[in-house]
């Protein structure tokens, strides 16, 4: 019995010791100093892309980690992203420009900190053969739009606005999220989609396009990284670690496109193993946004595109009353 | 001896008492009490109603949830005012009431004709099951897109939706409805020489109409589902569209009136349903 005891002493002895010299072992717990890491769920707004290639680059590069940032990226609805920020459950997410008013207006306390795109990426594209070069040919000719509501359609609305036509002069369709398809059987003349994305699209498919760009005619807020007031008001250094580290991230892949598309191949499901084809037409998306993400100065948010936002609203009747736009974004953090 | 009329007494209590309560007394009693709430099942609804709503009126104040994550009734109620005065609502009800009681015309047509048909064939069940069970597997929002695609955006692409939607229910009710129908009264009415239309006019149809009214009370609130599903991928006018527009706006409360409105819908069809079947089933109901 006692030599049981000890024997059964002897090993729990040994089995604590064997567990305290593995502690001491591991190099990253016994000689780096602790540090506190903040771990943020980023909803993006769109499925994986490389349309987010600079929050890939921040991520594998280390910016992020940089700044004792651990990102996790979402892939929710951009409504959902919104309603998470202003009620304080998320600190940050990527959103149209747009969706930053109309929470606003719903008292969700949201604030936009970081341009990401510097231009509305809204696009009217038809066949080239329709000869749709310039607003006023879209009079009496079939426009498809996504659905009634969204970027796409206040894009839309905002460059009939700014040009002088009125939503009647056209013959307006919900389609979906079904632009190349509609515009390929000539179900539509024009679509209403991104430039990014669908006219990229339709020339893979060999379509010649033309593109009637919304920015060109009319000045508003695009895509970029929101906060709430809460976390503005309480953790002004996280939303200046965050906007740094992502700001790195664009100019990274800005430098460099190639090494940002390799990169991209990590986090986007089904690029590593893309065809031919399909490798093209997603390095040709990259190629059109980087045109997005050069700005001068990065990240910095124009207050008169605010302003024309706003209007647009109202007179689509989604705002009832104006609001203080003065509040709705900053760009203090991009110091 | 005295414990023998003690026992003698305990066993006459017993024995009058299994007299007194036989299981056909509880019943009937139970169907008293059944009948007694029965009349006051419209106070009891009321009330169930008026106590949900203190409890979310309740839950609203007690964790200040702001409208956009919980909006209170009031709100709900004020926003459904608003959408009432301006006219604004009966035009998304009456589009997606027309998408559903044509969606449900036709998918009921449909189901029941080939029903019909594939009841009356094991083999011809056995070749075309297999494809309308594995359609029916196939999520309806994610061949929606591919519809409007190939149909269009109009109100028929909506329509063929809701159709989809509601066609498996009653088709496998149809079949099980004239399956359910005993050999012995195809022996009866052949033996009365009974044309092919007598028998489907006087014993095909009432045997199964039970099971078919069954299928069809679950088809009509299906219906509803299938036209909010049509109008969320691509609609300008409609519930599933204004439920769209609503969230966009971060517009909870009116996301409510919109949710609120389809199951009003939901539940007035599944009413119209289960009046047909005293209608229409009438002859059970004497019978029994």
């Amino acid at each position: 019995m006692v030599k049981r005891s000890l024997f059964i002493f002897l090993i729990l002895v040994i089995g604590v010791s064997a567990c305290i010299s593995i502690e001491k072992a591991d190099p990253k717990k016994g000689t780096h100093p602790i540090t506190s890491t903040t771990k943020i769920r980023l909803p993006m707004g769109y499925i994986p892309s490389v349309q987010f290639a600079p929050f890939y680059v921040a991520l594998d590069k280390g910016y992020y980690k940089d700044e004792s940032l651990d990102i996790e990226f979402d892939y929710s609805f951009e409504t959902d992203a919104v309603t998470l920020v202003g009620h304080q459950d998320l600190p940050f997410a990527v959103v149209s420009g747009e969706q930053v008013l109309l929470a606003r207006a719903q008292g969700l306390p949201v604030v936009y900190v970081m341009t990401y795109y510097k231009d509305y990426p809204v696009v009217l594209v038809s066949k080239s053969d329709k000869q749709i070069s310039k607003p006023n040919d879209l009079i009496g000719k079939r426009v498809g739009v996504p659905m009634l509501s969204g970027a796409s359609y206040i894009g839309l609305r905002a460059m009939l606005s700014a040009t002088g036509i009125k939503e009647n002069q056209i013959s307006l369709e919900t389609i979906g999220y079904n632009q190349v398809e509609s515009l390929a059987l000539d179900k539509q003349e024009v679509v209403v989609c991104y430039i990014n994305n669908e006219p990229v699209q339709m020339e893979s498919q060999g379509y010649k396009v033309n593109s009637l760009r919304v920015s060109d005619y009319v000045l508003l807020v695009s895509t970029g990284l929101i906060t709430n007031e809460l976390t503005l008001m309480k953790n002004p250094d996280l939303v200046r670690r965050m906007v740094k580290a992502t700001l790195r991230g664009i100019r990274s892949t800005i430098e460099d496109p190639k090494e940002a598309f390799e990169i991209s191949k990590k986090y986007v499901d089904n690029l590593a193993n893309a065809n031919p084809q399909q490798e093209k037409d997603q390095k040709e998306i990259l190629k059109v946004t980087l045109d997005l993400w050069r700005s001068d100065p990065m990240g910095k948010t124009n207050p008169k595109a605010w302003e024309n936002m706003q209007n647009v609203l109202l007179d689509m009747g989604m705002l009832m009353k104006k609001l203080d736009v003065g509040k709705a974004y900053s760009n203090e953090f991009l110091k | 001896m005295e414990a023998n009329i003690g026992i003698s007494r305990i066993a006459q209590r017993v024995h009058s008492l299994h007299n007194a309560i036989t299981p056909k007394d509880i019943f009937s009693n139970l169907k008293k009490v059944l009948r007694k709430i029965s009349r006051y099942r419209l106070i009891l609804l009321l009330f169930s109603m008026i106590l949900t709503i203190v409890v979310w009126e309740g839950l609203v104040f007690l964790f200040n949830l702001p409208p956009f994550i919980l909006p209170s009734p009031l709100l709900v109620f004020q926003r459904f005012g608003q959408v009432i005065l301006d006219g604004s609502l009966f035009t998304h009800i009456f589009i997606t009431l027309g998408e559903i009681l044509l969606g449900l015309f036709f998918g009921v047509l449909t189901a029941t004709i080939l029903g019909y048909f594939l009841s009356r064939s094991m083999i011809i069940e056995q070749i075309i099951g297999p494809y309308i069970v594995a359609s029916q597997a196939i999520p309806t929002i994610a061949i929606a897109p591919l519809l409007i695609i190939w149909f269009g955006p109009g109100i028929f692409s909506k329509i063929l939706i809701c159709a989809l939607t509601v066609f498996f229910p009653i088709l496998i009710n149809t079949i099980v409805g004239l399956r359910s129908v005993p050999t012995k009264l195809y022996d009866l009415m052949n033996s009365l020489q009974a044309t092919r239309w007598q028998i489907f006019r006087y014993l095909e149809v009432p045997s199964s109409l039970p099971v078919f009214l069954g299928g069809l009370r679950v088809g009509a609130t299906l219906s509803v589902i299938g036209a909010v599903v049509g109008e969320f991928v691509g609609a300008d006018r409609g519930l599933g569209f204004l439920i769209n527009v609503a969230r966009g706006q971060y517009d909870t409360a009116l996301v409510f009136v919109a949710v609120f409105v389809l199951v009003g819908m939901a539940l007035a069809l599944y009413g119209v349903v289960a009046w047909s079947e005293t209608f229409f089933l009438s002859w059970q109901q004497k019978k029994s």
